[in-house]
């Protein structure tokens, strides 16, 4: 630990940084993993029960046990939209054929609508793990770099270029990149698992879309 | 407007952020625990370094330049060779040190001394011519041989260090005529000239006589190959230059001449 005691200022600061940086990509990465975990494992559970329920007013009262997944919130929106095109059909009676088409265009917009909100709240704060995995390394690399250039100006005042006045210079200055890698490596790891997990919710979210909108529009035309 | 249901349990980012923050302690935590496990190892170094001085003992020619460079003193006090050929002279005042002295030195009294010194002479003259001829190795050898094998010591001639290298390599030459040897005749004899680098390996190597048995030529050139993997590099890194005399029974070696 004396190596990092006996470096300089510059170096200490980037080390500290990359310390930081380490520190919140590991906290995003729980995170997201607790966050894709549910998500995945509730949006199975919650496509069984969809499938297997008729109504969707006793799937709308069970919706609260697959809280996590996104796709409970897709059909949350989808079908309190339902309703409010729905509803004012049953009070003002006769108008039935204007809400035909207008109704599963408003359901479609609101679930794609859903749909965003949706990628969006996953991928929050993985633009963090890909900043740290990209420019950690080059912080490591500049900690280096201006070690190396410090234990240079040391050679130049001793005026020794022996092994042993090179070498610990050398070492504080190579802990700055060994730390840069340490906070990159896990970082782009888990981008890219993110990434794919994310990019299976999002196909899972569109076809339930399509899968609800199909469901609405045979109701509606089949009144 | 999106609603997500109330019911809705979202890990909050602030138990993420310490959750991570105590990983990175634990980590920290565990990398001192590790250093103090395991403190720096930088003393071993020097260890190496005085067990490489200390090794070569095994190696007898490495052991030859270690004794000289370490302990000089211990090497020169046996210094029997000296001692032993001081007295020769003072006996017979010619140089000679050949069997036909023994004659002579009992006849001594007998004779005057300008008889003596003729004799003594024509002995000389006679061994000259006889070392003019072609036996000039082979005696020359068998005395260095038989001298080595008295006192225990490598011949008495040449620097020290180079004897106990020409020893060596003797050696090792005869253990690879061990595994190598054949012949067809009764008493092949070779001599192989070998020069030796700097750095151990075997540069030149000539056969300066034989006694015409091709098997056991043949045999001596693969012991030669054999033994030269073993080679070592000659004290003081001179190049080194000697010649052997192979014989089904053993090597001498021959002076370089």
């Amino acid at each position: 630990m004396a190596i990092i005691l006996g470096a300089g200022i510059i170096v200490k600061l980037v080390l500290l940084l990359l310390l930081s940086f380490s520190v919140v990509s590991w906290a995003i990465i729980l995170f997201k993993f607790f966050q894709v975990q549910r998500a995945n494992s509730e949006s199975e559970r919650f496509m069984d029960f969809f499938w297997k329920s008729k109504r969707f007013d006793a799937i709308a009262s069970q919706v609260d046990r697959f809280a996590n997944s996104p796709l409970t919130v897709l059909f949350n929106e989808g079908y309190s939209e339902l309703k409010k095109v729905v509803e004012p059909d049953s009070k003002s009676d006769g108008s039935a054929l204007s809400t035909d088409l207008g109704g599963v265009e408003n359901v479609s917009r609101a679930l794609r609508r859903a749909t965003n909100s949706e990628i969006t709240r996953l991928e929050k704060y993985l633009t963090f793990l890909a900043t740290t995995g990209s420019t950690s390394p080059f912080i490591g690399l500049f900690g280096t770099v201006w070690g190396i250039m410090t234990a240079f100006e040391g050679i130049g005042k001793t005026g020794s270029a022996s092994l042993a006045v090179v070498a610990p210079g050398i070492a504080e200055a190579l802990i700055a990149t060994a730390i840069g890698l340490v906070a990159a490596i896990p970082a782009v790891m888990a981008y890219n698992h993110f990434q794919h997990k994310i990019r299976v919710l999002i196909n899972e979210m569109d076809s339930f879309s399509t899968e609800f909108l199909n469901i609405v529009h045979r109701n509606i035309s089949g009144k | 407007m999106s609603h997500p249901p109330a019911s809705r349990i979202d890990t909050g980012a602030g138990v993420c952020f310490i959750a991570s923050a105590v990983i990175h302690l634990t980590v920290f935590l565990l990398l001192v625990w590790w250093g103090r496990l395991f403190p720096q190892q930088t003393a071993f170094q020097e260890t190496y370094y005085v067990d490489i001085v200390n090794l070569p003992v095994a190696d007898p020619q490495s052991g030859s330049s270690a004794q000289k460079s370490d302990d000089g003193v211990a090497v020169h006090p046996p210094a029997a060779p000296q001692a032993m050929t001081a007295p020769v002279p003072a006996k017979t005042p010619p140089k000679s040190i050949t069997k036909p002295v023994k004659p002579t030195a009992a006849k001594e009294s007998a004779e005057t001394e300008s008889a003596f010194a003729e004799r003594m002479e024509k002995l000389e003259s006679g061994r000259e011519a006889r070392r003019a001829e072609a036996v000039l190795d082979k005696l020359r050898s068998k005395q260095k041989g038989a001298g080595s094998t008295k006192v225990g010591m490598p011949g008495a001639s040449g620097s020290e260090a180079g004897s106990n290298y020409g020893d060596f390599i003797k050696s090792r030459l005869e253990d690879a005529l061990k595994v190598t040897s054949s012949y067809s005749t009764k008493s092949p004899e070779v001599v192989v000239r070998l020069t030796i680098t700097a750095e151990g390996k075997l540069s030149r190597m000539k056969i300066e006589r034989s006694s015409g048995d091709a098997i056991f030529e043949m045999a001596v050139r693969r012991a030669i190959d054999l033994a030269s993997e073993k080679f070592v590099a000659p004290p003081n890194r001179t190049v080194f230059e000697n010649g052997f005399i192979f014989k089904p029974r053993g090597i001498s070696s021959g002076s370089s001449r």
